[in-house]
């Protein structure tokens, strides 16, 4: 239930996968939930969902790699609620290509949306958040980080990058003020599915089975969970981690 | 703290069960409706079912464990947390105390995981958790034995999560940090203690509370594509 002490949690790349599931996961929980993403039919469809449910929400289309956008943006959140609780550092694109071949606008979309983009929404809450001496934030980095993989050099910078960030933030706004990464491994996301064919996803999706001692691919509401873990009091002695919701993909 | 059903009725096996972390996880469970039971060398709350055995003693611990198995006919969930701690300098640290501390933090382990993925497998369920140390990482002085059994923890974790996954068994551990517990202040000061937590980004040391979050949250279906990771309660003391 949303009551009017509840929090506010701001969810970047709200309009799919594992954003969407989060956003409604914790609207359910009874956040304001206060969700962005650059597609705004995507966005629009999301605060549907949670409206449908009588959660409370508001929305917007937020270039996260525009830094006026995002600090225009989180103004509106807190002219309309006066406090941030949690972030949720999410949107992320992917452009794949070999590095041979790549061209510096494929490089510098991932960087500057996963790692620019990140920055900005992190400055801009993080000012809201230390007068208060609270809050929390999750960044989307990815098993990525940690394995490589080829034909993804300027997404594995991407996410390594994220999973530093974290580690500064973490170290830099302790003790109030706790900020951890997930590294989700294959999850079943448009992104997933973006720039493949049904036939394609499905030989992806076997390989990967394959692969994963859990044998499947994971659902954007189980990497939803482990967010709202982190986000939560449960939590209140984990920091500058990062979690691996991955099927056992990488296990350090 | 969430209230619901997602532990009533699960059979759990928590062995250091009547110590700190491994007795604070053995209350709360058994307060969310968990059938649990203890194994530990000392009783603790009288209230819960407990059972003396040396984790250690591979004819004690297959005894036990086949007796609850066979009583419920079900094991849901193993917690290991049972352990000891014995700083030693290194050239003071004897076969017997370096083989000690192995046979009961990480063999202990491998005995207790072993006959209780036998109830597990053929239900295709369980959650298991270790409780390792941040000494896997970062070592320590006077703690090579206990930082070669936590990091041997941590390594059985990886294995038996890659060998147990598809059947629906999610193995993980879990490294505190120092945390108020009578196991470290059996062997270091108040002092010592209370100065630790100015090496620790969030200005305290663990709390069993924090322990007992974190295994919840791995025994439960929050973390269901969660398997064979470390999860570090250390308050941001160590970052890998």
């Amino acid at each position: 239930m949303v009551m009017p002490n509840s929090r506010v949690t701001v969810i970047t790349g709200g309009g799919s996968g594992m954003g969407r599931a989060t956003a409604l996961r914790l609207a359910r929980n009874g956040d304001r939930v206060c969700i962005c993403d650059l597609n705004a039919d995507a966005v629009n469809a999301t605060a549907e969902l949670i409206r449908a449910e009588a959660g409370s929400v508001f929305s917007g289309v937020v270039d996260v790699r525009k830094q006026a956008q995002v600090i225009a943006w989180i103004a509106q959140v807190i002219e309309k609620y006066g406090q941030i609780d949690c972030l949720f550092s999410n949107a992320g694109v992917n452009a794949r290509a070999k590095v041979a071949n790549m061209t510096l606008a494929q490089w510098s979309l991932l960087i500057d949306t996963h790692v620019t983009g990140t920055f900005n929404f992190c400055q801009a809450v993080l000012r809201h958040m230390v007068p208060r001496q609270a809050g929390a934030i999750v960044i989307t980095s990815s098993d990525f980080a940690i394995i490589g993989v080829a034909n993804a050099a300027n997404y594995c910078a991407a996410k390594t990058a994220l999973y530093s960030l974290t580690k500064s933030l973490a170290l830099e706004f302790a003790p109030h003020i706790r900020v951890n990464a997930i590294g989700p491994g294959p999850i079943d996301t448009p992104l997933l599915r973006a720039h493949r064919t049904q036939e394609e996803f499905e030989t992806a999706r076997r390989t990967f089975e394959a692969r994963l001692p859990i044998k499947r691919l994971g659902q954007p509401e189980e990497v939803a969970a482990v967010v709202d873990f982190l986000l939560s009091e449960r939590a209140a002695f984990i920091t500058g981690q990062l979690i691996q919701p991955n099927g056992g993909q990488v296990m350090w | 703290m969430p209230q619901d059903n997602k532990h009533r009725g699960r059979v759990a096996v928590i062995t250091g069960g009547s110590g700190g972390i491994g007795g604070a996880v053995a209350t709360r469970l058994t307060a969310e409706g968990a059938i649990v039971h203890i194994l530990d060398v000392k009783s603790g709350d009288d209230n819960l079912r407990f059972h003396a055995v040396d984790v250690g003693d591979e004819a004690s611990v297959n005894r036990i464990i086949d007796a609850i198995g066979a009583e419920h006919g079900a094991i849901d969930y193993l917690v290991c947390c049972a352990g000891i701690y014995q700083p030693q300098p290194f050239l003071e640290l004897s076969l017997d105390a370096w083989r000690q501390t192995l046979q009961i933090n990480l063999t202990g382990m491998f005995l207790c995981c072993r006959a209780a993925l036998k109830y597990m497998m053929p239900r295709q369920f369980g959650r298991v958790v270790l409780f390792s140390s941040m000494a896997a990482r970062t070592g320590g002085k006077n703690v090579s034995h206990y930082a070669a059994s936590k990091g041997g923890i941590l390594g059985l974790a990886r294995a038996l999560a890659v060998e147990a996954a598809a059947d629906n068994i999610r193995v993980n551990a879990i490294s505190p940090v120092i945390t108020d517990t009578a196991m470290p202040r059996a062997v270091v000061s108040d002092a010592y203690m209370q100065s630790r937590k100015n090496h620790i980004p969030l200005g305290r040391i663990g709390a069993v509370q924090d322990m007992v979050e974190a295994c919840l949250f791995l025994l439960s279906d929050d973390s269901s594509y969660i398997v064979g990771q470390d999860l570090r309660v250390n308050g941001g003391s160590t970052l890998w």
